[in-house]
């Protein structure tokens, strides 16, 4: 069933993906640069809390424009949400996937007595079949490389950081 | 002076103690209570842990089962595998797992299994912010968090000696009792300071693996951006701290953040291997 309705589904699924532009605020003053380089010419002095929207991102930097023009800005300056500021909620693609599932428009995502909410959990019955269907996926240390290296990762030391 | 006259006063006052009949005292008794509540604190060794762990992953699998996908799971085995073997324990029986549920979550059980939702997949947007999910989830194995907060949690719920029963008894009633506790804690959550050490040593794990390590605060940005009130992630919410903590937390990594920024994100594997 949930096969069938993923066809109906997927431009949703994408929607959010192409919906890029996100009000964002600045969590401290900063500033707005040309490029996403902290050499790169300075753009604007944005102030603390000032709105932006947000573009895309590039490694430690998000293209954002606001009153003071366009540029680059730090991704962990960056606050999204807060009060009035969301605009998923209850109408987001959970609630899609709750009608494909359990073909009702209720809230709950409870199928039967299963669900991760927490007293689910706390009910929760061993499933031995699918433990051992899981064990059947499961990659070894070799195919791991070799997956590794189809994606042009290269393994790297780095230290973990004095606690 | 004022020392001996103390001495003086204990030396007479020992034999007198001695004197007081402490009644259905069992002394070998308190010894070995004793003796197992330190056993348990100390002693779950490797095969309890990943004994305990496969009971608590069944239960989990209970709540929510694995989404009936081959292709999926073996994909996010061999990223979770991958970022495994750059740790200090690469040989535990590490195993991952996609939920089929619509909340965004991850769950770590110990001993080297590690689950995350549909829900949560279908928010990413690359390799590499699965990568900074599953690096997170790995460090709690790695660190032991939920391991130590089942030992602590079943202290006080169970004696020392019925705890150290249920690590020596598989499917005895000490058992399902601690592995009991030990899924429900996933509706509770770990200490804040657990995830915040999980959100550091994930970036770390992530570049290691050779990725771009601002994969896992990108998906704190995107849970910030959702809805609190959403029921997908009232869970999460109430288990973790706020993402805009968490985000100030990561600024002190940005040294290693920045450093690898360049590495793949690998956004076209994740499409074909993960939204197909």
């Amino acid at each position: 069933m949930r096969r069938l309705a993923l066809p109906l589904l997927l431009p949703l699924l994408l929607f959010p993906l192409l919906a890029n532009a996100e009000p964002a605020t600045l969590v401290r003053a900063t500033e707005l640069k040309a490029a996403p380089a902290t050499d790169a010419a300075t753009v604007a002095s944005l102030p603390e809390n000032a709105a932006v929207e947000t573009l895309e991102r590039k490694g430690g930097w998000t293209r954002v424009k606001g009153v003071a023009g366009e540029g680059w800005v730090r991704m962990l300056a960056l606050r999204f949400g807060g009060p009035g500021a969301a605009k998923q909620g209850e109408s987001g693609i959970a609630q899609i996937f709750n009608v494909a599932r359990t073909g009702t428009s209720g809230t709950q995502v409870t199928t039967g007595a299963r669900g991760l909410d927490a007293d689910q959990l706390a009910n929760a019955q061993p499933n031995p079949a699918e433990l051992a269907k899981m064990k059947g996926y499961a990659a070894d240390r070799a195919g791991a490389e070799a997956f590794a290296v189809q994606g042009k990762l290269a393994a790297t030391p780095v230290e973990y950081p004095q606690p | 002076m004022r020392t001996l006259v103390l001495l003086a006063a204990l030396a007479a006052a020992v034999p007198a103690q001695a004197q007081f009949r402490l009644p259905n005292l069992d002394i070998n008794r308190l010894i070995d209570t004793v003796k197992n509540v330190k056993k348990a604190v100390t002693d779950i060794g490797e095969p309890e842990e990943i004994e305990i762990g496969q009971d608590v992953a069944s239960r989990l699998l209970g709540a929510a089962p694995l989404v009936p996908d081959a292709a999926l799971q073996r994909y996010v085995n061999h990223v979770g595998r991958w970022l495994a073997a750059q740790t200090e324990r690469p040989d535990l029986p590490w195993r991952f797992g996609v939920l089929d549920a619509p909340q965004l979550n991850a769950f770590a059980v110990p001993g080297g299994t590690i689950f995350i939702t549909r829900g949560l997949l279908e928010r990413m947007k690359s390799e590499s912010e699965l990568a900074g999910v599953l690096a997170h989830e790995i460090v709690h194995v790695l660190r032991k968090h939920h391991l130590k907060a089942i030992q602590k949690g079943a202290k006080a719920a169970l004696a020392g000696e019925a705890l150290n029963q249920a690590l020596e008894e598989r499917g005895g009633a000490a058992r399902e009792k601690l592995i009991s506790f030990g899924t429900e804690m996933y509706g509770r959550g770990l200490d804040k300071a657990d995830e915040l050490e999980a959100d550091r040593l994930g970036v770390v794990i992530a570049a290691r693996g050779g990725y771009d390590p601002y994969g896992l605060p990108m998906v704190i940005q995107t849970l910030q951006a959702m809805n609190p009130e959403d029921s997908g992630i009232a869970l999460m919410f109430k288990t973790h701290p706020a993402p805009a903590e968490r985000l100030g937390a990561l600024e002190a990594m940005q040294p290693t953040l920045d450093a690898h920024a360049s590495r793949p994100q690998l956004v076209e594997r994740f499409k074909a291997q993960a939204r197909r």
